[in-house]
């Protein structure tokens, strides 16, 4: 009974934490589904550091053309949480978990990548 | 004789170890040394910050100002249609919505200045020590900040802002007319600014909000600075808006 009532509490705070960072992006809910959640194995096609938002284009395919652009925050935003301009590269295959865009568009505002050395980033 | 030579050497050491006196005790700094790297925490809500908008007394000026906006956060927020001119402009943020980023201020503290040094679009603003407020300042970004000490609380008062910048991401609008005053002081580790806000065109009655920040262990800044070419570019690859003016890169 305990442990479940630590495991609901240990995910409400996680839900809050992810929610927080995820909203510290302009615009957010206006361009993506906050309310859903999308995980999926794919190739870094392009890492761009760059202002308003850092940049990480991947393919499902496994090619080279960016299928799905996602976002994360500013670069003194996430450096504080321990991503660096090297954190991924063209070729890494990485799990991500993201919002996705609303209407159907591409793009997507991540919550959290592991990157292929098992290291698991918050955005 | 010689006897007599270590007997002088000796009274001459002892005298003069007499004479000196025991190293002083380094006196006790007169403030509390505010300097260093401060962040603000995630989740604002639960360490406080600007309240929620209905609980501002706001005049009937702002608060149709405030309806009218398109902020890109918020309730009321238009990201791909926005009104905030620090996106749509890439104006500076204004005071003290650049301290309301997740991201670092360095506050650098001397005899005559401190000096806030914020990491978002490297902007800064210079707090004058024990001067008089300029009765007539110029319009700013940052305002005319003066501070003075009042034990270990920095008391900072500040006037001459533009009114063309928001006070937070929401759209919350000021006048000209806006006063602020903030107690800055330690909370444990931690820093906190208590700020009063007062302007009569924008606020029926002054109002307050605490910011809090902790240190920052990275005591290093990185440069980010933020153009309209970056909001453009994004706009474009995300939005498919397209730019109406070339983009730099």
């Amino acid at each position: 009974m305990r442990r479940n009532l630590f495991r609901v509490i240990a995910g409400g705070v996680a839900a809050f934490l992810v929610a927080t960072s995820a909203l510290a992006h302009h615009g957010a809910a206006s361009i993506y589904d906050m309310s859903r959640e999308t995980t999926l194995k794919a190739t870094v096609t392009e890492y761009v550091w760059t202002n308003p938002h850092v940049e990480v284009g991947v393919s499902t395919s496994g090619g080279t053309t960016t299928e799905l652009l996602l976002e994360l925050g500013s670069p003194p935003n996430i450096r504080n949480r321990g991503w660096t301009s090297r954190t991924v590269k063209p070729g890494d295959v990485v799990t991500v978990t993201f919002h996705p865009g609303l209407r159907g568009m591409k793009i997507g505002v991540i919550m959290k990548l592991v990157t292929p050395d098992g290291k698991e980033l918050r955005a | 004789m010689i006897r007599h030579l270590v007997a002088l050497s000796t009274a001459a050491v002892l005298t003069a170890a007499a004479c000196s006196k025991p190293p002083a005790a380094p006196a006790a700094p007169a403030h509390p040394n505010l300097s260093g790297s401060w962040v603000r925490p995630l989740g604002d809500r639960d360490v406080g910050g600007l309240p929620p908008v209905n609980e501002i007394p706001l005049t009937p000026w702002a608060a149709a100002k405030f309806k009218a906006e398109r902020p890109a956060a918020g309730d009321n927020q238009n990201f791909a249609d926005t009104t905030d001119p620090s996106l749509k402009y890439a104006d500076p943020n204004g005071y003290p919505r650049i301290s309301l980023h997740p991201m670092r201020f360095k506050l650098v503290q001397t005899d005559d200045y401190v000096y806030q040094l914020w990491e978002y679009n490297n902007n800064w603003r210079q707090i004058a020590l024990n001067v008089p407020q300029d009765p007539d300042p110029a319009l700013t970004w940052y305002g005319n900040p003066v501070g003075k000490w009042e034990g270990d609380t920095l008391v900072v008062d500040s006037v001459g802002y533009k009114d063309s910048t928001w006070l937070d991401a929401r759209g919350l609008p000021h006048t000209t007319d806006l006063h602020l005053v903030e107690r800055i002081h330690k909370v444990g580790e931690n820093l906190a600014f208590d700020i009063t806000f007062e302007d009569k065109g924008a606020f029926t009655k002054p109002w307050t909000a605490q910011l809090i920040f902790k240190p920052s262990p990275d005591g290093s800044m990185t440069e980010n600075i933020y153009t309209i070419s970056d909001e453009l570019r994004f706009r474009e690859r995300f939005l498919n808006q397209k730019a109406t003016i070339p983009i730099r890169r």
